[in-house]
């Protein structure tokens, strides 16, 4: 299960990274997104696993990490999350100004490679 | 802080430097105020430092200390030797003679106060070089004298050739400054101290010290370049295109003479070395020769008298590097004969070329008729810098020839120095026939641009009594300058004072043998010279003139300026893409230098079983991982449904390890995101496989590398992952969290707890984020033009039949979306839109004790209102809810600003949470956590920042009206490089 | 937080908040109105950074460290602020910078798009928090408040050149950021905690086994904060984003390479200092050589750049690869001069970042060139070619005035004497020579190429400096002879001397700066009173009932 989880998070952020070094915009972004996936699930692997124990207390459950999931990741994420899409948006706003005033989606803004 | 005599020395310090600030304020062109203050001001200052001579005359110093930054050995002493004294009566007296001479050689219309400001700022920064007591303080001052130059030889800005010398002057002796610095910092290094007492007490160590050569070396680059010593002597004549006045002040008795100061002022710690010996008298006798031979061939006046002294300082410089003390004496004996004899000579060039309106001595010629009064003083000038008997110059270089002969050193230098010497002596008696007989005696010149005329009375007074001077110390020395010259001279010894007898005649000795021999030989290679010249041979430099150190320096440092931009497309890079491979790649070498040492081993905690539908999963998510990366090229739409791919696994991901918070935020952002992709992708450009340009080779082999870049990262992820999952977390401080949620966190939900309660500072910062990004997005849109051919509408909507009136085409006709093709969606979504706010609400209010929370909802909500806007179009929406998402952005934050100061008021932390119990009449008891405002704060932002992203882009798609964007853009872009 | 007034230090965080807020309220109209809360707000916050200073100072050896538990939860468990001497001293550089730039910003460029002065308050929301804080992720945070808020004050005024610029300046930052919060995460797997304090303490606690985790992921950390420092070869984004913005933005991202190197020298002294057991100086030698490898690229830069802008930004990039190499060495002695650089430096950016705009505005003819050598023969002569006697010309007072400005500007940008430049320099020159890291000079004199090489670079860049400057400004106020009058406007004129007596004031009260960051040096040097008294905070107590009843909603 961990191998299969650290996989995939090795997969997100290739792909991520293959993207973000690509010469244009659309990619850059949507590599950013990806890489975003990938490092929330990062975070959250840094936590304890565990199938249903979700972090939501229950009267006379011993409040340890062998009854429950690590919570701090979880609340890491949520706000890297909400960060994360902020600055999609952001960057999603900048290329698409950024196509209007060059006339060219390459993340130089120029017509072709230099 | 201070402590001294009663009236202190600081005060003549900062007197030039006040005259100057008061001068700054005087009236611009009002020569004769200006400059009669600015001579007042030097002239007190020249009594004052005169009047000090009881003190400093028997090896006497006077001290005074103000501390400035003591705990790094930097404070401001004064100290006041015999030499530093003689230094300052040349510095304040010829300051006061030449603001006298200035008063009649700047034109009535010159803006003199700048001129006079800058040149009493000199004034006290040159006292200020010799009167420090600090080896730091000292370069302080260094440095402004060189500043001050810059000002003083850019004075007439406007013209080239003052731009070049004054920036010349600046770089060559501010490197120098900069050499000196390093030297005097390891020089106080290796003493302890920078304080000038203590080193000059410390030779003995100084000398053995194993950093002696790089600290003699340094300090001697600024000493040289300061002096004008080869190489650098190139500035000096350049400098020349200041006007007359400064070259009489800066170039002949001051600032040229602080390098000079410098290795007297340091004689007695780093003289008497086999290193000192050939670097200094090595310098000084390459520029003795160079200078003067190249002095002949001048034909501008100021560049005879720059060269020659060059060739002055470079004897000074030899003498100094004599390693005697009696050398040495005569050293400081020619400094002031020359700051004297030059400085009237060229006052007296100024008058000429007032006069005559040239300096070229080829157009100049028996101006002795017109102008007598300056012609006499110039001659007898000229003689001593000459070295004709019974004027001051004859007499240092009488002691000179001595000391030349009377080395005891390697043979070769016993024989050679005595023979340069006079060749030297020769040159200097052929270029000062130059100056003095060739312009005053013969025909008289006829094609003179203006007639010339004797100067006005208070121009030649300054000349004449420095002229005056140069007669009595040569006739009479041993009382005219007698006891200053001992005063001057004990110091750079080292206390006592060598035997030396100023006698006009020493009998008919070596010395004087050589003089003679200088003085006729001199004679005659003049005529020769002349002859030639006017044959019209030899008219610049023989020999020398291929090495124009001028032209080397500019051409280097233009040189310098290419190769840096050259190197600079090397190191660094215009390109995104290179930038982010190079923080990827240097990221991952750095993870793996830290890492080295520990090998990278997996923990022991137990695994959990692998269920196949979860690696069938995660199948999928990686597909779709890879395919979104492949298809992101040529297949936007299909790159972003895999993405969205990817999301919804990894969604699932959190639910199935129990992250049911992290699975709705993420469903939901999920969904924003994409919209917004969606909306964002009508403005990009077309771009379709077929047409695409073809791969060269370079682009593959940088995709290649691309490639296994992503590789190496992704793998370094999995195992850094991995490993930690597979570790246990012994000391994590969760279970604190865990089991004070409920009690005194109020919720069961612990991660929402945590959000609104134990980290809710974070919270506040992350809506502070998204409402600062949404108005980014705004702001950046509102100025939004749209690239050529995205204007025209999407040929989807160009299929349509022209007379469709539709809510998305013509909508100003379209009063209700219903008439539109979007009738049945539009109703649904119209029926949704209250649902979901329910679902909102209901997600909002158990939010503290399970999954979900102000977020979450405020999300559910700006879904709603996109589905709103997606199906019944911008327009229809807004014309009928009215909507400020810039307000609710703003009242969110105060929201949850205030609840956190509720805390304050009540004197707890900021953000504290606090229950309220408030008994309503019909519900009973209801408590109201103030979290809930806080979370409601949450809700606000988010519903307000995603609605102001959406709308403000779905905007754009209206706004058809507006111009595309100008295709200056990108010749802007090319300036912008 | 015995001595420090309660909630103080929470003010420097909320204040712009609120101020923030109601500016948003107030909608695009109402500009005087704006104009007026936003300087206040932002001078308010100066007042409360001095007293914080002031407080922070008054206290015993490593004088009181002020420890804020935020939501009343104490360390690690909660979010801590802490004030020490290296926060407070960050708080009011911050202070006096944007109170210039928020003044300067009033003569145009608040105008010139809508929502400049939430932003800006938005901005030192972020670097305040940044500085305070002792929370790792919270320091995330804040990183993000603060680059949100920069990503559309770079933007502000849109253009091409803005847009491409920040095109880039926002993709690295991203990608930085997804770097810190991998490091982050990976220190958070090791640890098992957030506070900065409290992960210093448990770093003796990690096996050995983990320690190249623990490293790997310090690392990954530390490239956020080098990217923002501007290491080479990382800062390629700095030129281009700061020459293309607005001045006062430019002059306020004068402080956002700061962010960086606090950063760094705050966790770098926290975690890996020999005061806390987990001795492996870890990274030093990267520091130490990529900032002198920054270093040199500056000088390449400034020798290279003719326009104004692009040596102010290399002067930026010289001045963080100083620092960075200062922090290399690892000396308290060095760290203690380079604060004390750092001030001068930043100080002197950000005024010349303001005088860059000021100048270009007086106009020159033509693109900046290379002037060919030229190949007259030089016949100097002090008569113009009617050959009538030269006559000066004299500036306009404006024109002088901005003259002398961009005269001190340049003597502190390039380390010359007198101003704090020099200061500055000198002493770091002289911590270099004697400290053990650096130069080491013992009696057989064995120095370190190192610290060779620092010395050496540092005077170099001094005189590239030089060069460019008197290049650059003979070109704009020798060359147009001041031809073209120049309209100042008088906040402008006032933020550009405030700043320039700011430097002046530290170079004449450079002994009690300087002992100041000594004693900040030391305390950071010896991290255990720092911890100490974070973990050592108790939360108040628990509210009784009554008090709860008094509050209704809030």
């Amino acid at each position: 299960m961990e191998a299969v989880l650290a996989l995939v998070i090795g997969v997100f952020g290739g792909a991520g990274v293959w993207l973000v070094l690509r010469p244009r915009t659309f990619q850059v972004i949507i590599g950013l997104t990806l890489l975003s996936y990938g490092v929330n699930l990062f975070i959250f692997s840094m936590g304890s696993i565990f199938i249903d124990k979700p972090p939501i207390v229950k009267p006379g459950v011993a409040a340890d990490l062998e009854h429950y999931t690590d919570p701090i990741p979880q609340s890491l994420v949520l706000t890297a999350i909400v960060i994360g899409f902020a600055t999609t948006a952001l960057f999603l706003v900048a290329l698409i100004a950024s196509r209007g005033l060059s006339g060219t989606d390459h993340v130089d803004g120029a017509r072709e490679e230099p | 802080m201070y402590s001294g005599p009663p009236m202190p020395l600081v005060a003549l310090l900062l007197l030039p430097f006040l005259g100057s600030a008061l001068t700054a304020l005087l009236p611009t062109r009002a020569r004769t105020l200006v400059a009669g203050f600015a001579g007042f001001v030097s002239a007190v200052a020249a009594v004052w430092v005169i009047s000090l001579f009881p003190r400093v005359s028997e090896g006497g110093v006077i001290r005074e200390t103000i501390s400035w930054v003591p705990s790094i050995g930097l404070d401001l002493i004064l100290r006041i030797d015999g030499f530093a004294w003689m230094f300052a009566v040349l510095i304040t007296v010829i300051g006061a003679l030449v603001s006298l001479y200035a008063r009649y050689y700047m034109s009535p219309e010159d803006p003199v106060a700048r001129f006079y400001a800058f040149f009493l700022a000199f004034m006290g920064a040159m006292l200020g070089v010799v009167v420090s007591g600090n080896l730091v303080q000292l370069v302080v001052f260094w440095e402004l004298t060189s500043l001050v130059s810059f000002l003083l030889i850019g004075y007439w800005h406007h013209r080239v050739d003052a731009q070049r010398g004054a920036r010349m002057a600046l770089t060559v002796t501010g490197a120098g400054g900069l050499a000196l610095l390093g030297g005097v910092i390891i020089l106080g290094h290796i003493v302890g101290s920078y304080e000038l007492d203590a080193v000059l007490a410390s030779g003995e160590r100084v000398r053995e010290h194993p950093l002696y050569p790089i600290a003699l070396v340094l300090l001697l680059i600024g000493a040289l370049t300061k002096s004008a010593q080869f190489p650098f002597h190139f500035w000096l004549p350049r400098a020349m295109a200041a006007p007359t006045p400064v070259s009489a002040y800066l170039h002949s008795a001051t600032m040229v003479k602080a390098g000079v100061f410098l290795i007297a002022r340091l004689w007695p710690v780093l003289s008497g070395t086999e290193l000192w010996f050939w670097l200094v008298s090595g310098a000084g006798m390459t520029t003795l020769l160079l200078g003067a031979y190249t002095a002949m061939f001048q034909n501008d006046l100021k560049r005879v008298l720059a060269y020659s002294t060059v060739s002055h300082l470079g004897l000074i410089t030899l003498l100094f590097g004599l390693n005697s003390s009696l050398a040495a004496v005569a050293g400081v004996f020619h400094i002031m004969n020359h700051a004297t004899f030059k400085a009237s000579l060229f006052m007296a060039a100024g008058v000429v070329d007032h006069e005559t309106g040239t300096r070229d001595i080829r157009r100049l010629n028996g101006l002795m008729r017109s102008m007598p009064r300056t012609g006499t003083l110039a001659l007898v000038a000229s003689g001593a810098m000459a070295g004709v008997p019974l004027l001051n110059g004859f007499l240092s270089k009488e002691m000179f020839f001595a000391e030349t002969i009377f080395l005891s050193s390697h043979p070769w230098v016993e024989v050679g120095l005595p023979v340069l010497a006079t060749v030297a002596a020769i040159f200097a008696v052929v270029y000062s026939l130059r100056f003095g007989y060739d312009i005053f005696f013969g025909p008289p010149s006829t094609n003179l641009p203006r007639q010339p005329e004797e100067a006005p009375r208070w121009m030649r007074i300054p000349i004449a009594l420095l002229v005056l001077s140069c007669l009595i110390v040569g006739v009479a020395p041993a009382i005219s300058i007698g006891p200053s010259l001992a005063a001057a001279a004990r110091p750079v010894v080292g206390g006592e004072l060598p035997d030396y007898s100023l006698a006009v005649w020493h009998g008919f000795n070596m010395p004087f043998v050589m003089s003679f021999v200088a003085v006729s030989l001199g004679v005659v290679g003049y005529f020769w010279l002349r002859k030639h010249q006017e044959r019209g041979q030899l008219q610049d430099t023989p020999l020398v003139a291929r090495l124009n150190g001028r032209r080397l320096f500019e051409s280097a440092l233009i040189g310098l300026t290419r190769f840096s931009r050259k190197a600079l497309r090397f190191v660094g890079t215009q390109r995104l893409q290179t930038q982010m491979f190079a923080i990827i790649a240097v990221a991952i070498l750095l993870a793996l230098l830290a890492a080295r040492d520990v090998p990278l081993a997996w923990g022991e905690r137990e695994r959990l079983p692998a269920s196949p539908a979860f690696v069938i999963l995660w199948v999928i998510g990686a597909i779709c991982a890879v395919g979104a990366a492949v298809m992101a090229k040529f297949h936007r739409l299909v790159a972003i449904t895999l993405m969205g791919g990817a999301g919804l696994v990894t969604c699932v991901t959190f639910v199935w390890f129990s992250a049911p918070d992290l699975a709705l935020t993420q469903i939901v952002v999920e969904v924003v995101t994409t919209n917004l992709l969606l909306l964002g992708l009508r403005w990009l450009p077309m771009r379709l496989a077929e047409v695409s340009v073809r791969v060269t080779t370079r682009d593959r082999a940088r995709r290649g590398r691309d490639l296994l870049l992503a590789i190496g990262a992704g793998s370094g992820l999995a195992a850094l992952s991995y490993a930690m999952l597979t570790r246990p977390a012994p000391h994590s401080i969760s279970p604190f969290f865990l089991s004070r949620a409920l009690p005194e966190g109020g919720g069961a939900n612990v991660v929402n707890v945590m959000l609104v309660d134990f980290r809710a500072f974070d919270t506040i910062g992350e809506i502070t984020v998204l409402g600062a990004v949404a108005l980014t997005v705004y702001a950046l849109l509102r100025r939004f033009r749209p690239s050529a051919e995205s204007i025209e509408p999407p040929q989807q909507q160009r299929a349509l039949p022209a007379d469709a009136v539709t809510d998305l085409v013509r909508p100003r006709t379209a009063e209700d979306a219903a008439r539109g093709f979007m009738m049945v969606p539009a109703t649904i979504a119209r029926l949704l839109l209250p649902l979901s706010v329910v679902v909102a609400a209901h997600f909002f209010l158990r939010g503290h004790n399970e999954p979900g929370g102000g977020f979450v909802a405020g999300l559910v909500v700006a879904i709603a209102m996109l589905t709103q806007y997606i199906v019944s179009g911008t327009l229809w929406v807004e014309g009928r809810a009215r909507f400020r998402p810039t307000r609710w952005i703003a009242v969110g934050l105060l929201l949850g600003a205030t609840t956190g100061l509720g805390a304050v008021a009540l004197g707890y932390p900021f953000l504290t949470t606090h229950t309220a119990h408030a008994s309503l009449p019909v519900v009973g008891e209801v408590h109201l956590p103030s979290a809930t405002f806080f979370d409601l704060g949450v809700f606000a932002v988010v519903v307000g920042a995603t609605l102001l992203i959406l709308t403000a882009l779905a905007h754009q798609s209206i706004r058809a009206h507006r111009q595309p964007a100008q295709t200056s853009a990108l010749t802007k872009s090319a300036r912008a490089r | 937080m015995s001595l420090l007034l309660p909630h103080l230090m929470v003010v420097p965080i909320v204040l712009p908040l609120v101020a923030a807020a109601l500016l948003l309220l107030l909608g695009e109209k109402r500009k005087r109105l704006k104009s007026v809360l936003n300087i206040s707000a932002t001078f308010a916050g100066l007042v409360v950074a001095a007293t914080i200073l002031r407080r922070v100072d008054g206290g015993a050896a490593f004088g009181e460290i002020g420890v804020y538990l935020a939501s009343n939860w104490e360390a690690p468990f909660g979010i801590v602020l802490v004030a020490d001497r290296l926060s407070a001293l960050m708080l009011l550089l911050v202070g006096v910078v944007s109170f210039c730039a928020a003044l300067y910003a009033e003569a145009a460029w608040a105008r010139a798009g809508v929502y400049f002065h939430t932003l800006f308050q938005i901005q030192l929301m972020g670097l305040n928090g940044a500085f305070l804080t002792g929370d790792l992720f919270n320091l995330f945070v804040f990183f993000e408040v603060m680059l949100a808020a920069s990503y559309g004050l770079h933007l502000h005024g849109s253009g091409w050149p803005r847009v491409r610029t920040g095109l880039h300046y926002i993709a690295v930052n991203l990608l930085a950021s997804s770097l810190f919060l991998v490091g982050l995460a990976v220190l958070y797997g090791v640890t098992g905690t957030l506070s900065m304090a409290d992960i210093a303490e448990k770093l003796t606690l990690v096996p050995a086994s983990d320690h190249g985790l623990l490293h790997a992921g310090a690392a990954i950390l530390a490239m956020a904060f080098l990217v923002k420092a501007a290491i080479w070869p990382l800062n390629a984004w700095l030129v281009p984003a700061y020459t293309a913005t607005s001045a006062p933005v430019a002059a306020l991202f004068a402080l956002m390479t700061k962010v960086g190197i606090y950063a760094l020298l705050r966790l770098g002294t926290l975690l890996f200092s020999a005061d806390t057991g987990s001795a492996t100086h870890f990274g030093r030698p990267v520091l130490l050589y990529g900032g002198l490898a920054t270093i040199a690229f500056g000088v390449l830069g400034l020798m290279a750049a003719l326009r104004l802008g692009r040596i102010a930004g290399f002067s930026i990039i010289v001045s963080s690869g100083t620092l960075l190499a200062a922090l290399g060495v690892g000396a308290a002695s060095v760290t203690s001069a380079a604060l004390f650089y750092m001030l001068s430096a930043t100080l002197s950016a950000s005024v010349f970042f303001l005088l860059v705009e000021l100048i270009e505005r007086i106009g020159v003819d033509g693109q900046p060139q290379l002037r060919d050598v030229d190949v007259s023969p030089g016949e100097d002569t002090n008569l113009d070619d009617e050959e009538v006697p030269l006559v000066g010309r004299a500036f306009p007072i404006s024109i002088a005035l901005l003259g002398l400005a961009f005269m001190s500007c340049a003597l502190l940008v390039a380390g010359l004497p007198p101003l704090s430049g020099f200061v500055a320099k000198f002493s770091l020159l002289t911590a270099v020579l004697s400290s053990e890291g650096g130069v080491r000079a013992t009696a057989n004199a064995s120095m370190s190429s190192a610290g060779w090489m620092m010395l050496g670079l540092l005077l170099l860049s001094g005189l590239a400096a030089t060069i460019s400057l008197a290049r650059a400004g003979i070109r704009h106020f020798w060359s147009t002879g001041g031809r073209f009058a120049l309209r100042l406007k008088s906040v402008e004129a006032v933020a550009v001397l405030t700043l320039i007596s700011a430097c002046i004031l530290l170079t004449v009260c450079a002994e009690p700066v300087m002992r100041y960051t000594s004693a900040t040096a030391a305390g950071l040097h010896a991290p255990r009173s720092y911890i100490e008294t974070v973990l050592s905070t108790k939360a108040r107590p628990r509210p009784p009932q009554s008090a709860l009843e008094r509050e209704g909603s809030p």
